[in-house]
């Protein structure tokens, strides 16, 4: 799995972003779903029967008239913008799915962590423990995700 | 019912009976030559809602967005958001964020933003500068974290350079809500963008159109904006105060791995 975007080639890359998908609402809804409305409401948004082709994006609306465009907004950036969780690869470095099978490889990065992970607190900060795999949150962008590294002790 | 395709029918014969009846040329005089594609008034108008805009000290702003991803063959779909801002100026604002799948609060105390993500009760914590649209620039070219109506605070100010724009052209009035508002239209490099500001001494935008022409579907993203400028909050909320069980987490530079 230590393999770069550049060289995925397409049919599996569907196939990760496709277990990515279906896996990230998971992650968002294990301390109490969606919250809608900013105001607390909670909703649980269901997506499991959405279209695995919806996640084919090329491209994204802007929402600023004025940002700097220099950079390249769909390969460095997060995307669409601040409300944006729907382009398929969030930066250039490899994001791959959590694929219970695959022996996870220390710095690669994943939107979720497994079901069976616990969340661990060594020196003040909070790891996810999934059996001999240690994950760390980071946010990437506007979203969180996880580095596999090391364990920490 | 009846009445209205009689009605109907009988503007077609109308329309028939008349030949040239709307193909017809304006008589001379009446229709403007398009000389500059940039109207001076147009700009001033935006001028005008920028200046005005940076007046304000204490506010707040909802946006609704709809916007758009674009599918490898070209078909397109909509997604809605929707985003609450709370500012003081020059140095605290916090916005909550929220969609389908995603909540985020993100808050500016004139020295730190704090991300948090009210789902997995994870934040983060950066140091930014003392302004608001300092900040803005520095989360985004930074982290990648766009803070939403970030327009908001480049309008009136260098940020917004109203040269760039290649083309500017008033759409006349339209009526969003209940406000009565002045629409133009600009061409800006890939993007075009339309704009209504209500009407008036102090213009403020209340619905924003952005067109991006980098792809050939142009996806568009349409936020619909209302006003307080007599909000009630109090700035405790400028403070990001970890709920319980809450985990600071890092937020990683755009150019690290």
């Amino acid at each position: 799995m230590k393999r770069t975007f550049s060289q995925l080639s397409l049919a599996p890359l569907g196939a990760l972003l496709l277990f990515g998908f279906v896996l990230a609402p998971v992650a968002e809804a294990r301390d109490g779903g969606a919250r809608a409305g900013g105001g607390g409401r909670d909703v649980h948004v269901n997506n499991s029967n959405r279209d695995v082709r919806t996640n084919n994006v090329r491209n994204t609306s802007v929402n600023n008239v004025n940002v700097n465009r220099n950079v390249n907004v769909d390969v460095d950036r997060h995307g669409g913008g601040w409300n944006d969780n729907y382009h398929p690869v969030a930066t250039a470095a490899a994001v791959t799915a959590t694929v219970a099978v695959t022996a996870a490889v220390v710095g690669s990065v994943v939107r979720t962590v497994p079901a069976n992970c616990a969340p661990v607190n060594y020196n003040g900060v909070v790891y996810q423990q999934c059996g001999s795999t240690w994950y760390q949150p980071q946010y990437v962008g506007t979203q969180v995700q996880y580095v596999v590294i090391n364990p920490p002790y | 019912m009846m009445a209205r395709k009689k009605l109907v029918l009988g503007l077609l014969a109308l329309t028939l009976a008349a030949p040239g009846f709307g193909a017809e040329p304006a008589p001379a005089g009446t229709s403007r030559p398009v000389v500059n594609p940039v109207d001076p008034a147009s700009i001033a108008a935006l001028k005008k809602m920028g200046a005005n805009l940076q007046t304000l000290r204490r506010f707040e702003v909802r946006t609704d967005l709809s916007s758009e991803t674009v599918l490898e063959d070209g078909q397109k779909l909509q997604q809605s958001a929707s985003a609450e801002i709370q500012v003081q100026r020059p140095n605290k604002l916090r916005a909550l964020m929220w969609s389908a799948r995603a909540e985020r609060e993100l808050v500016y105390d004139g020295r730190t933003a704090t991300l948090y993500t009210p789902a997995l009760k994870y934040y983060a914590i950066t140091d930014v500068a003392d302004n608001i649209g300092a900040m803005i620039d520095q989360l985004e070219a930074k982290y990648g974290v766009q803070v939403p109506l970030s327009d908001l605070f480049a309008w009136g100010t260098d940020a917004a350079p109203l040269d760039q724009i290649q083309s500017a052209m008033n759409a006349g009035q339209d009526i969003i809500g209940k406000d009565l508002c002045d629409h133009y239209a600009f061409r800006q490099g890939q993007i075009d963008w339309q704009i209504w500001m209500t009407v008036g001494d102090a213009p403020l935008p209340r619905k924003l159109v952005i067109t991006n022409r980098a792809d050939e579907a142009r996806p568009q993203s349409v936020s619909h904006l209302v006003w307080n400028l007599k909000p009630t909050f109090k700035d405790a909320i400028f403070k990001f105060t970890p709920p319980k069980d809450a985990h600071p987490i890092g937020i990683r530079p755009l150019n690290s791995k």
